[in-house]
């Protein structure tokens, strides 16, 4: 607290403030209120003194020692406060401890469990807002979240004891929300600090020491405009009204359990006042239940009435409960509300971190953005003028610049695309094709060695989750490649049902430990047999080979339409093939593509991109790809769902559209008969065709016949738009 | 965080008893990654020829060798997990948000991560 007099500016006007004054204390010395009234408790567990201090927000005044020239401002009477853009404090610092026990609260409990636990050997942490450590959260691990004036302490303890002390009781009736009103604690603080309080009143128990005014009888409402100057209560039947400056309440005690609620299954114990079963006061029948979020006994009826019978759903249909104290004020008059109603005293609702306003950055303090990989041509891309951007956990190149020259060298010549991201894996073991003939829906005892396939992965529901190749390379042994995005997820996916099936199935994943490049386009051939491949596999086929004295697996396939052979190789060779590849090319006139051009030569050959053309509960037969599907399988992942719906009739189909260009935009909506039936997933103006191609949802049957889009005709067209019969993908 | 040191290994996937039988020449360091899986840092043979079993030259990863000061203070402020006490030890996690490995002997530590990751720890620790 401060040690000297000073002043401090409220609202623009300076204030004076006393030695050991907080915020609060000061305000009310002046004889004005933090807010625009309620009950105040001091204590911190209310929300009805906060204020912007220092350019910050729903700070709690009462716990907030006063400093010269700070600069205070009231919240407004309604709306949020305003956003002081150039008040975000740089870096916030945090420090990481380890601890045996942490006991939060140094108050009578707290003391007597840390002396008791220092007796049986225990190595023990208080941690106090007193003492300028403010806990406000405690996660999994347990992790204490603490806030302290050097910035966030973040600390990991192997048991943490809960020693919060209680709360008081805030009255709820009509106009609890003058100014005026005070917990007995508070008034005790209040009359420490030599604040006149004027003519006082008590309701309950007259606080020792303070000079006031018992009130006998039920508190039934507070009168006065801004401030109290009466007080109505009913006593032996009648109502009777008490003049007065100020209403000292005592109304009771409720647990300071909000940090025990939010560690449920964590090695936290609760002691003391914190842990008692403190007696809910009597139901509220009218009056501001919440002062945070302004929610009345009304409000509570009202979502009562709509069903909301349970203490989670009134606290979620009326947001009592979520605002800045989270609940310490409202929670046992919604208890006590809901009991009167139910016949049940609910037990309190679950909390969440933060049980107090923290700022962004005391939020972010050490978080870390996601970490997003480099491929090992990163460099190369960029030295060739790459607009770089973020494509599934990875940097990829967008475009080199001019990406119609792009697709052109692919359409017409030979170009390299950096394709290191894809997931790639080993799979091997005795039961290596049992476990593959389970996990996809194609048949993959019928590859041979040196053969792939393209492969759908489902999920027990029949729904698409990734897709990829497999290639045989021996008996037991596979590559499997899957999607940028959906690596990470395929490996899991594997490894679980490995697990879960008992199979001798081993699984590496090379994702980050292989690089690979596409060389693409009707001269890719000639390319690849200037730097060594005299024996090029045929489409669908792959081999291991040595280009340019570069060990490779070289597999032949083909995503843009073009003839292609995509080279597997170790990250650390990357570079050094990458540019014999470009040098190798220069008379073909190559170039690198990026994504820009990739996905418009694959919608021209209307290859789907999982996760951009599907959803999370498409099927192949959605997609139109049951030939990827081999029902005679006996078993396989989503076979049972999928022969289940077959008969049934669909009401989703993706399908392919073309139309004048220019191409619209993806994710427009589709249009039949003056109503949305869908909309576009992918498109592009193509080059080659002179037309916009799309791929698109229809989600209403009976599909349409004609569809419009951008407010032009689109024709229904089945892809692939380009090259139907793929003879230049297996030229 | 200077530049790291490209990593030569062999990668090792077989049944854990497999690889707990398996003997290695000096100065050869292997980190088991999972009770399957083993990174065995300059090591160029291993005796698994006859059992089901993958391996792999892996060049996938880098390091940064450290003594126990730099990584008390470059690494541990980083990491939101406990580190075990005994040596040798391998501890897997995000450091600075980035998934890592710190390979823990008495008197260094070998901080490592796949090459992809490697400029986001450069970037983040100091």
């Amino acid at each position: 607290m401060s040690a000297e007099a000073g002043r401090f500016v409220l609202d623009g006007r300076r204030l004076p403030y006393e030695p050991g004054d907080t915020v609060a204390i000061a305000i009310l010395r002046a004889g004005e209120h933090p807010r625009t009234g309620g009950t105040l408790c001091l204590a911190g567990d209310c929300g009805n003194c906060v204020a912007e201090v220092d350019g910050i927000a729903y700070i709690r005044t009462c716990q907030t020692a006063a400093r010269a020239e700070m600069d205070v401002r009231r919240h407004p009477a309604e709306g949020a406060p305003a956003w002081h853009e150039d008040a975000i404090a740089g870096e916030i610092a945090v420090r990481r401890e380890e601890a045996d026990l942490a006991v939060i609260g140094a108050g009578r409990s707290g003391t007597a469990a840390a002396a008791e636990a220092r007796r049986a050997g225990r190595q023990v942490t208080q941690l106090d807002a007193g003492h300028g450590t403010e806990v406000v959260a405690i996660y999994a691990g347990p992790t204490v979240i603490a806030r302290t004036p050097e910035g966030m302490l973040h600390m990991r303890a192997r048991e943490v004891v809960v020693a919060t002390g209680a709360a008081e009781i805030q009255p709820v009736c009509p106009g609890n929300g003058l100014a005026g009103l005070f917990t007995a604690r508070a008034a005790q603080q209040l009359h420490a600090a030599a604040v006149n309080l004027g003519a006082a009143v008590a309701i309950g128990p007259a606080p020792e020491g303070v000079p006031c005014t018992p009130v006998l009888g039920d508190l039934v409402r507070f009168e006065g405009a801004g401030r109290v100057s009466a007080v109505v209560t009913l006593h032996d039947g009648a109502e009777r009204s008490t003049p007065c400056d100020t209403v000292i309440l005592n109304l009771g005690r409720s647990p300071r359990d909000v940090l025990s609620r939010m560690a449920d299954d964590l090695p936290v114990r609760v002691v003391g006042s914190a842990a008692e079963a403190f007696p809910l006061p009597p139901p509220p029948t009218e009056g501001i239940v919440c002062p945070c979020a302004g929610i009345g006994v009304d409000d509570l009826e009202g979502v009562w009435a709509r069903g909301f019978n349970e203490l989670e759903l009134v606290k979620r249909a009326s947001l009592a409960g979520t605002g800045t104290c989270q609940g310490s004020a409202c929670l046992p008059h919604v208890r006590a509300w809901i009991a009167a109603r139910s016949g049940d005293v609910p037990e309190p609702f679950t909390a969440r971190p933060a049980s107090r306003q923290i700022t962004l950055g005391e939020a972010a303090a050490d978080v870390h953005l996601d970490a997003f990989r480099r491929t090992p041509l990163h460099d190369e891309h960029v030295a060739q003028g790459a607009q770089m951007d973020r494509f599934g956990g990875w940097w990829r190149p967008w475009n080199y610049g001019d990406q119609l020259a792009e697709y052109r060298a692919v359409r017409e010549a030979v170009s390299l695309g950096d394709v290191s991201t894809l997931g790639k894996f080993v799979v091997a073991g005795p039961d290596a094709v049992e476990f593959l003939q389970r996990l996809y829906p194609t048949d993959v005892a019928t590859i041979r060695a040196g053969r792939s396939r393209y492969a759908l992965l489902l999920n027990e529901r029949g729904h698409v989750i990734d897709d990829g190749m497999i290639c045989r390379e021996a008996d037991d042994r596979f590559v499997l490649t899957f999607t940028t995005g959906g690596a990470g997820n395929a490996e899991m996916w594997m490894r679980d049902w490995i697990e879960t099936w008992g199979l001798r199935v081993l699984l590496l994943d090379r994702t980050m430990s292989l690089a690979a490049i596409n060389v693409t386009g009707p001269r890719a051939g000639e390319l690849l047999a200037r730097i060594g491949l005299v024996d090029p596999p045929g489409f669908l086929r792959h081999i291991r080979t040595e280009l340019a004295g570069v060990p490779c697996h070289v597999m032949r396939l083909s995503f843009t339409g073009e003839a292609s052979f995509e080279l597997h190789h170790a990250v650390d060779r990357s570079v050094e093939l990458w540019r014999r590849l470009m040098d190798a090319g220069q008379e073909y006139g190559i170039r690198p593509h990026g994504l820009q051009a990739l996905f418009g030569l694959r919608l021209e050959k209307g290859h789907v991109i999982i996760g951009m053309d599907t959803e999370l509960d498409t099927t192949p037969r959605r997609l139109g790809m049951e030939w990827a599907v081999n029902m005679e399988k006996p078993d396989f992942i989503g076979r049972d769902a999928l022969a289940r719906t077959a008969d049934l009739p669909d009401h989703r189909r993706l399908v392919g559209l073309s139309m004048s260009v220019p191409a619209p935009a993806e994710g427009s909506p589709i249009w039949a008969s003056g109503e949305v039936v869908g909309h576009v997933t992918s498109s592009f103006t193509s080059p080659t065709l002179g037309q916009a191609v799309m791929l698109g949802w229809l989600k209403r049957t009976p599909f349409p016949e004609h569809v419009e889009i951008d407010g032009r005709a689109a024709a229904f067209a089945a892809p692939p738009f380009y090259d139907p019969e793929g003879l230049r993908a297996r030229a | 965080m200077r530049a790291p040191e490209p990593l030569r290994a062999l990668r090792l996937v077989a049944a854990s008893d497999l690889l707990d039988a398996l003997t290695w020449p000096d100065g050869v360091a292997a980190l088991r990654f999972a009770a399957d899986d083993m990174l065995a840092l300059d090591a160029t043979t291993a005796d698994l020829a006859d059992e089901p079993a993958i391996i792999e030259d892996e060049v996938g990863f880098v390091g940064w060798w450290l003594t126990l000061d730099e990584v008390r203070d470059q690494v541990i402020p980083h990491v939101d997990w406990p580190l075990r006490t005994a040596r040798l030890a391998l501890a897997q996690g995000l450091v600075a948000g980035v998934p890592a490995k710190l390979w823990l002997t008495e008197d260094r530590a070998l901080l490592l991560c796949a090459a992809a990751y490697a400029h986001e720890l450069m970037d983040r620790l100091p």
